[in-house]
């Protein structure tokens, strides 16, 4: 059906390069830092890197040899692994209790919850309360602060309203409590927009570097693989440390393959959770959309 | 019939209470929770209002009243540079970012090959799960005056004697800070403008395509208007942040050289508060752009409702 103008044509020719540069803008900079952590630095002639000159793998030797890179790395998964599971299980049995409009005070419980969206306390207030609550310098300042998020519970929520009511009312004639429907009826049809909240939850805990940065830099070990990033990206006593070690060992790494090599390992998991990310994340986006 | 010195409404009560009472206790973790990490620190926001001392409570300290408030506007000059370094930046990024995923939506749509444009999603969408640290360090490996990437192609090529300082250099910071969030943003935000492409109806494009109307008519006369409500939608809801920047980005591109054009109010507050320990002047300051960011909310919603019928409340 599609006519064919010059004018189209001419169009379609312009749309295609822009489109190519903005593939371009948007994958060299990872290509380049690839490349560069891959690349021999003595071989490095500066400009443009599209592929590893010489290659080898020291710096990631280097690297996964570090044990800053090594706790930080196991924190990160921690709280990528522990924060969303947490967060699921407390906002989606609130979510569930909050469909359900023959509970007394529903309606009043969903303004509870939403107006939390409109505004916030502050860093100040936030910082105190933690301090009251003994939580700086703990892991658990990274899990219970985002064991529920609203944002989550009105999606899960709007999802849940579309479930046909038959399956509900079928399990309450069975017999079954609120709490068993809730578990073995509705939990295991929501799948879809879970997985959304859950690898949405996975890759704010990986990301997240500001709360170690206000709550827990008197505890290294504790420190997250971005907030390791961070310091290797500013402080300059890893940079000497590897020019002590390297006069020793004569290996090919500088500080700013270190750095490279560093990234790349903080970027990797996302990129493999990637896939599944776009799958699930734009459908529960659509479902927020529409809500919103 | 209801018996004598029973009240009706209260037997209404407990009977919900037993029937529900899974329920409440599937509720009550969630209530608890949002209630100690965000109703209680609420109570925090007296501290602007008093001589703050460590380990003295707070409603025996005495009370300053709104000197704190006042004190942001009489005691500095810094409101000014920090109202105009914030607004300036976030609506730039606003319209900047609802802008090119607008047009980026649209000219995608125009892409007949199904598996090049997926690939254009798939790549475009990236940015948004990267962390600002990392954008951080692509930034520095790109732009760095002697050792980023550009600046020594630059130099080999012989177009520029010596590096740009795009990460240093105030005259750029603010350009340098929208690009980075449309960047890490345009795919994301164009996700929703797809979808309402999609939603539109085929049915406009067939009757206009009958009628003569050719490929840009088309995209002018259809597309354009049925993005609208979208676009509306979307602005109204960021409007609300116009005020409230992305701390990580500023906390990590903000350095010695280009404070004056980068300073934010989030870092405001964060560099009084936590690193200056002036919590009482911290909190005044984010109470105040809390309720502004509230205030704007509102009288966008409002014009929007009147002007266009549009609104999210």
């Amino acid at each position: 059906m599609r006519e064919r103008s010059i004018s189209g044509s001419l169009f379609d020719a312009g749309n295609l390069i822009f489109m190519l540069a903005i593939l371009t803008l948007m994958l060299f900079p990872f290509v380049y830092i690839v490349s560069y952590s891959l690349s021999n630095p003595s071989m490095l002639k500066g400009g443009l890197v599209l592929f590893p000159a010489g290659f080898t793998l020291d710096s990631y030797k280097k690297a996964l040899g570090d044990s800053a890179v090594l706790t930080g790395a196991g924190i990160s998964i921690a709280r990528s692994i522990i924060g969303p599971a947490v967060m699921l299980f407390f906002t989606s049995m609130a979510a569930y209790a909050l469909t359900r409009n023959d509970l007394g005070g529903v309606r009043f419980f969903r303004k509870y919850f939403v107006f939390t969206l409109y505004f916030t306390s502050g860093i100040i207030p936030m910082y105190l309360l933690m301090g009251y609550l003994q939580l700086k310098g703990t892991f658990l300042i990274y899990i219970l602060p985002s064991a529920v998020s609203v944002f989550n519970m009105v999606l899960i929520k709007t999802y849940m309203e579309g479930l046909p009511k038959e399956m509900e009312e079928a399990a309450v004639v069975d017999g079954a409590n609120d709490m068993r429907v809730f578990f073995q009826v509705i939990f295991p049809v929501c799948k879809p927009v879970f997985a959304a909240v859950v690898l949405f939850e996975c890759v704010n805990q990986w990301n997240a570097f500001i709360d170690t940065q206000i709550y827990n830099t008197m505890s290294p070990h504790l420190y997250s693989l971005q907030y390791v990033l961070y310091n290797t990206l500013n402080q300059f006593n890893s940079l000497e440390q590897l020019k002590e070690q390297g006069q020793k060992q004569l290996t090919a790494i500088t500080p700013q393959t270190f750095k490279m090599a560093i990234t790349v390992i903080t970027i990797l998991p996302i990129a493999f959770v990637y896939p599944f990310l776009q799958r699930y994340f734009i459908k529960g986006l659509l479902v927020g959309s529409i809500k919103g | 019939m209801i018996k004598a010195g029973v009240h009706p409404v209260k037997r209404v009560k407990s009977r919900n209470l037993v029937r529900n009472r899974y329920l409440y206790a599937m509720l009550l973790p969630a209530v608890l929770l949002v209630f100690v990490f965000w109703y209680v620190p609420l109570t925090g926001w007296l501290i602007a209002f008093v001589q703050y001392r460590p380990g003295i409570p707070l409603l025996s300290a005495k009370w300053t009243g709104l000197q704190q408030f006042i004190g942001f506007f009489t005691d500095t000059d810094d409101y000014v540079h920090l109202i105009r370094n914030t607004l300036a930046i976030n609506i730039s990024s606003l319209i900047a970012n609802m802008t090119t995923a607008f047009l980026f939506a649209i000219l995608l749509n125009e892409i007949r090959w199904r598996y090049f444009s997926k690939l254009i999603q798939t790549v475009t969408f990236f940015p948004f799960f990267v962390s600002w640290i990392i954008i951080y360090s692509l930034s520095s490996a790109m732009f760095a005056t002697s050792a980023g990437a550009i600046n020594e192609t630059l130099i080999q090529w012989g177009v520029i004697a010596e590096g740009v300082n795009l990460l240093g250099d105030p005259r750029y910071s603010w350009m340098f800070m929208i690009a980075l969030g449309v960047w890490k943003y345009a795919g994301y935000n164009s996700v929703i403008f797809i979808s309402a492409i999609s939603a539109i109806s085929s049915e406009y494009y067939e009757a206009a395509q009958i009628d003569g109307a050719n490929r840009f008519q088309r995209i002018l006369y259809i597309t354009i208007p049925g993005l609208m409500p979208t676009a509306i939608v979307l602005l109204i809801l960021n409007s609300g942040w116009i005020l409230n920047s992305n701390f990580e980005q500023f906390y990590l591109f903000t350095n010695a050289t280009n404070w004056q054009r980068m300073e934010v109010l989030d870092i405001y507050i964060y560099k009084y508060g936590l690193q200056l320990l002036n919590y009482p002047y911290a909190t005044a300051v984010g109470i105040m752009k809390t309720f502004i960011s509230l205030i704007i909310l509102m009288v966008v919603n409002q014009i929007s409702k009147k002007a266009t019928g549009k609104a999210i409340f």
